[in-house]
């Protein structure tokens, strides 16, 4: 066994807001749509609760693309969906500080049922991610 | 044919939206509760929608998290494909008899993996699609149906076996038979909401039959995510919709039909998908024929405010026909209210907003005293409009009237307090006079 | 309250000896079909902690769960992870195993396998396989840490305070006693009723109001539950869901009596008189009292909202009158029995003119230094405006009345009948545009008073209508209670209205946990649905403290005082009132403390404290950080 991300596929990590984003995950396995098996979904109440070091640290961890799905407006946390997205903001900044590529890091609102909004999604970061990886390949 | 009896402080009648809340109303205050449902799956007819007026959340994420709260609330039980076919009065409460059709399966082995319906081989008109979807004869109800399981349409089965083979859990059977339940219950429920307004009593607008005029919940279902066609099409041709009318009271306010009443949702339903067609399609115009927009619930106004603003054109006029072109265009005849001509206008598409008709007439079965309108009447309409004409059966919902989502909520958490009254023995305090009254407790501190 | 009893601090994977069981489920071939299952096992077995791993056709199955309930036993498991369907389905499930075994339900974690993983990778079972192993090693990882939670039990009185005694306060106070709580009605009037009592025979039952709140307050009054608090006004809060306490003065004695018929019908006599009818009170005995209660329920209604002066003509001649007004004229006997009269002048035509402080528009009403536009519709005027023309026709049938509106909303129950009654006998109805509301003006001739209007149902002609009484049919407004917003911190929407949290999960509920809303301070609403509304609000007081106690999910955040630097940092970020504060511990520091009775659980706390300290239990930052680094590994 052997940690880090070396020549391996890049790694997605989801954050699915348990009410909302987590089902609509769900509901996409649900109709059997097929997306790219290096995205991860973790379960959480609120992305609120990270913190900007949170988010770089899974970068420097070897994330390669973070999806924030959240509920959007029908958050059921009082000022959660709006803080979190000016967190996402700030951690932008925090990024381009260090030279990461602030598309590696997305907010989106994905409901129960929004499937095709997911697939959409995922396939995005999976593209993002996978030429940046060829890229930094080409490059070394 | 096998019988079961099951005691329950509750019978709930109807697993929609009101019933659930009723249910979970009354098991967070610790009755136990039963829910029979008639169709495959709780949630009703909310769970099929696509949004929701007037805060346009999506329906599906408001109607889960109740149907899952009920499914696993350790105080609910829930019996689908169920219906009552008998009730007596016993002691204080009901003997009810239930009818469970079979699934022809063993539901509590079937894990919903749907392996059955990849492998079967007939296909039919999807009904919980509106009929513009397809389905196998063999099938999960829908994505987000509770329970999770298969039913086995037999009418519709060809015996292939193709199920049974590719069954993991081998749940299927065909023999299963119709179960007959005796349901000792303390209080009744009747939440049993609505049907559309039938499309082909009005021959003026085509009588059903124009393929281009559908009815909004099949509009619904078009706009859903998760909809038949993934998107909005229209069926004759698959072309996407350059215009789309709607036309008001089309199933309401309407003597010839035998329904004169307002249905009270047509018109915000109607505004809605207007707004959600205008967001899906960017270049469609929206037309709405009505008579008088009632948009009285809370933020419904400003919500029709919003629609003019979008550009959403609303025609005052009453639409005497609808005929179809050689494109199969409907084309509507219709008297401009404002402007005092006859016009025509033909629309690639054309929405009825049929109105609400009651879906289950109970007096066969519970003899309630309903209204001229088909809906159950309350005894007491101002100040306890859940208490039927019998005394521990109580209404909440469509039974007793057209009602919007929030409303039926609402009258179903009144429901939920009366039955809760009732079988705590509190329902009448005629008894009390002032002789009677005991000292006020010492309750208040400070 | 809760508070951190046993100073956890994210070590807890290395402090104790943690033995993981790991169950992969087969689902049929519904995850075994697309993922290798005995390599995730083989995987499994190697992943620290875990002292067992297997795997079942079925893992939800009675035989499944048994293995489970066994392995607890003899391995002496105190972690289980299953790999099987979405959590949706089968946590609770589990958790019940976990429960039947003798450990805490709380030390469970999931990996979705199979709506994540093989249904979404048919094409792809290597990498389904590999991600389903890295989807059990994040759940592996987390379950190390998770700690044993109870749920979190709140002390509760089982008394509401129901403030507010019109229709909905009376049918809300009755309800909550029914279910067995205790009551404490306030009603800052000096009698109960509300507006209902300024009605005569009301839709759709067509029964006297006077007769059915004469019905109710007997009810109410009698009841052994309910104390009734009149000329009463809250004038503190304080404390949370469970066990609010309000400061109440009130002008006169707690009614301890049941209500005499003869005093019901004094009282509903006054109230028709109006808002401020002609019942005194001297405020000699002014008491104050604190009440101790569960929850709350606002029922504290609307006002008529009053024209301001010119607005159709308002107070610029004695023949324009409010819909209010007009009611209680005709129920007063105000008009006579003979031909029509008002004020000693005959009365042959009226008009009425819809949406008087409704449904106004920003640009068309915001004319003559009016600023604060009500855009919303009153719901309930369309059919009062009809159902008092109606009774004018049934009385005077001489009488011409014209009716001026731009949509005609009889939405309800038998609405549509009153609606074609009137104009079946006479009623003419004109319709005027949104944006062109009708002008009312003073004439020198008889009649004396002119509404002119572009009429949308003659095709836009402009018409001038004689009449000699204008009845402006007046919306709702809700009723002043600053105080009580500001007490309590209740959130208003755009109207005005106080603001549920959501029309449809939660109805009745506000933000502030332990107060319900019912009927007409959350928007305009007829007798038959304000009600609905109370009774549904005494469903959901009575689901809460029905129990004595209140029972939560324990979710919520707590705070390692250890680690806290009392930066106040999480008090500042909360948006829940009183979730968290700052207190003073025997050491004299300041220290930050959750009140698991308001917290949500959020974890917006989280996010800002400098040390780590507060933390929401059960999905702790360390958990997150600890998936990550296994999802990262290479097994």
């Amino acid at each position: 066994m052997t940690a880090g991300n070396s020549g391996r596929k890049p790694m997605i990590l989801i954050l699915a807001t348990e009410a909302c984003a987590y089902p609509g995950a769900d509901n996409t396995g649900q109709i059997h749509a097929e997306y790219s098996t290096n995205a991860y979904v973790v379960r959480v109440p609120a992305p609120v609760q990270f913190n900007e070091e949170f988010y770089l640290r899974c970068f420097d961890k070897g994330i390669d693309g973070i999806l924030v799905m959240t509920c959007g407006h029908e958050c059921p946390y009082a000022g959660a969906y709006d803080r979190t997205a000016q967190r996402i903001g700030r951690v932008h900044e925090l990024m381009k500080e260090r030279g990461l590529d602030t598309r590696r890091l997305r907010i989106c609102a994905i409901c129960t049922v929004c499937s095709k909004a997911y697939l959409k999604e995922v396939k995005a970061m999976v593209e993002l991610v996978s030429q940046e990886q060829a890229a930094a390949v080409g490059g070394s | 044919m096998e019988k079961q009896n099951i005691k329950t402080d509750v019978l709930i009648i109807g697993g929609g939206i009101a019933g659930l809340q009723a249910a979970l109303d009354l098991g967070d205050q610790g009755f136990s509760v039963l829910i029979v449902e008639k169709e495959a799956s709780i949630g009703g007819r909310m769970i099929n929608l696509s949004k929701v007026f007037p805060t346009l959340d999506c329906s599906s994420c408001i109607c889960t998290p109740k149907m899952a709260a009920a499914a696993h609330h350790d105080k609910i039980s829930i019996m689908t494909l169920a219906q009552p076919t008998n009730v007596e009065h016993q002691g204080a409460g009901f003997a009810v008899t239930v009818r469970e059709q079979p699934r022809y399966l063993n539901a509590e082995d079937c894990t919903g993996c749907r392996l059955c319906e990849y492998a079967c081989p007939v296909d039919l008109v999807h009904e919980v699609e509106g009929n513009l979807g397809a389905r196998k004869a063999i099938y999960v109800p829908f994505n987000n149906a509770i329970p999770q399981v298969a039913l086995l349409d037999m009418d519709n089965c060809i015996m292939c076996g193709a199920c049974e083979k590719a069954c993991p859990t081998h749940c299927i059977d065909y023999l299963q038979e119709p179960r007959e339940h005796t349901i000792e219950a303390g209080a009744i429920i009747v939440a049993t909401g609505l049907d559309l307004a039938p499309m082909d009593v009005k021959a003026e607008y085509g009588g059903g039959k124009l393929v281009n005029v559908l009815h909004g919940l099949q509009v619904e279902r078009l706009l859903a995510p998760h909809g038949p066609y993934g998107r909005v099409l229209r069926p004759s041709d698959g072309k996407v919709p350059d215009t789309v009318a709607y036309i008001q009271c089309a199933g309401s306010r309407d003597h010839s039909i035998g329904i004169p009443y307002c249905s009270r949702v047509c018109c915000m339903y109607a505004i809605k998908q207007a707004m959600l067609l205008s967001g899906a399609l960017p270049l469609v115009e929206v037309f709405i024929y009505y008579m008088d927009i009632r948009a009285f619930g809370k933020g419904f106004e400003e919500f029709y405010q919003n629609a003019k603003a979008m550009g959403i054109e609303f025609i005052k006029a009453k639409v005497a026909q609808i005929t179809e072109d050689e494109h199969r265009n409907p084309v509507l005849r219709y008297e401009d209210q404002v402007t005092g001509r006859v016009e025509e206008r033909a629309h690639d598409l054309v929405v009825l907003s049929q109105g609400v008709v009651p879906a289950w007439d109970p007096r066969a079965v519970l003899p309630v005293e309903v209204g001229g309108d088909g809906f159950i009447a309350a005894a007491n309409e101002n100040v306890a409009p859940c208490r039927t004409s019998i005394t521990g059966v109580f209404a909440a919902g469509v039974a007793t009237g057209p009602k919007d989502i929030p409303d039926s909520i609402v009258q179903a958490g009144a429901a939920a307090a009366e039955a809760a009254a009732y079988l705590r023995g509190n329902d009448k305090v005629e008894s009390i006079t002032t002789a009677d009254r005991p000292a006020q407790r010492p309750v208040e501190v400070g | 309250m809760t508070e951190d009893k046993s100073q956890h601090n994210g070590e807890g994977a290395d402090a104790e000896n943690i033995r993981v069981g790991v169950y992969i489920c087969h689902c049929g071939g519904n995850i075994s079909d697309t993922v290798e299952i005995e390599r995730v096992v083989e995987a499994a077995a190697k992943m620290p902690s875990v002292v067992v791993a297997r795997r079942n056709m079925f893992m939800c199955s009675d035989p499944g769960q048994s293995m489970i309930e066994e392995d607890i036993r003899t391995e002496r498991l105190n972690r289980v992870v299953v790999g099987a369907c979405s959590p949706s389905l089968h946590e609770l499930t589990f958790r019940g195993v976990l429960t039947r075994a003798g450990i805490n339900p709380y030390l469970f974690e999931n990996a979705n396998l199979r709506e994540q993983v093989s249904w979404v990778s048919k094409g792809d079972p290597t990498g389904a396989t590999d991600k389903a192993i890295r989807l059990v090693g994040a759940a592996v990882a987390k379950a190390r840490l998770l700690r044993p939670l109870e749920p979190i039990r709140l002390e509760a009185t089982p008394r509401v305070v129901v403030i507010g005694g019109g229709l909905t306060g009376l049918r809300c106070a009755l309800d909550l006693a029914r279910l067995d709580l205790d009551v404490t009605l306030l009603e800052e009037q000096p009698f109960l009723g509300g507006h209902l009592a300024e009605l005569g025979q009301v839709y759709p039952s067509d029964k006297p109001a006077r007769e059915i709140l004469g019905e109710l307050i007997r009810e109410v009054s009698a009841h052994p539950r309910i104390c009734i608090l009149t000329s009463a006004e809250v004038i503190e809060a304080s404390g949370c869901v469970g066990t609010f306490l309000l400061k109440v003065r009130a002008a006169g004695e707690m009614e301890t009596q049941c209500f005499s018929a003869e005093r019901i019908a004094a009282d509903l006599a006054s109230r028709a008189h109006g808002p401020n009818g002609d019942h005194h009170n001297d405020g000699a005995g002014t008491t104050e009292l604190e009440i101790q209660a569960g929850m709350a329920v606002l029922a504290t209604g609307f006002d008529h909202y009053t024209p301001s002066q010119g607005e159709y003509g308002y107070e610029e001649h004695p023949g324009i009158i409010t819909l209010p007004a007009l009611i209680r004229e005709l129920e007063s006997g105000g008009l006579g029995s003979g031909p029509p009269a008002l004020n000693g002048r005959p009365i042959n035509s009226i008009g009425f003119i819809h949406c008087v402080g409704s449904r106004e528009l920003d640009g068309v009403h915001d004319q003559n230094g009016k600023t604060e536009l009500n855009h919303y519709c009153s719901r309930v005027c369309c059919t009062s405006a009809l159902w008092a023309a109606k009774q004018l026709q049934a009385r005077y049938p001489d009488l011409q009345i014209y009716d001026f509106h731009k949509d005609i909303r009889t939405y309800g129950h038998g609405h549509e009948d009153i609606y074609e009654d009137t104009a079946k006998s006479g009623v003419i109805f004109c319709r005027f545009a949104d944006t062109a509301p009708p002008k009312v003006t003073v004439t020198e001739s008889d009649p004396p008073l002119m509404i002119s209007l572009k009429d949308e149902l003659t095709f836009n002609e402009e018409i001038d209508v004689p009449v000699d009484l204008v009845v402006l049919v007046t919306g709702m407004v809700p009723h002043a209670i600053d105080n009580l917003v500001d007490m309590l911190k209740l959130p208003r929407s755009a109207d005005r209205f106080l603001q549920e949290v959501h029309p449809k999960l939660r109805p009745v509920e506000m933000a502030v946990n332990g107060v319900l809303i019912a009927g007409c301070c959350q928007a305009p609403l007829d007798s038959v649905e304000s009600a609905a509304a109370a009774s549904a609000a005494a469903a959901k007081a009575a689901a809460l403290l029905g129990k004595g106690y209140i029972e939560r999910e324990p979710f919520v955040a707590r705070v390692d005082q250890a680690l806290c630097n009392g930066t106040s940092a999480c008090v500042e970020e909360c948006k829940y009132n009183q979730a968290v504060s700052l207190v003073e511990t025997a050491g004299g520091a300041r220290k930050a403390q959750v009140n698991a009775a308001i917290c949500c659980g959020c974890g917006m706390c989280a996010a800002v404290c400098p040390t780590g300290a507060i933390q929401v239990d059960g999905w702790r930052l360390d958990q997150f950080d600890a998936m990550i680094d296994a999802l990262l590994v290479n097994y």
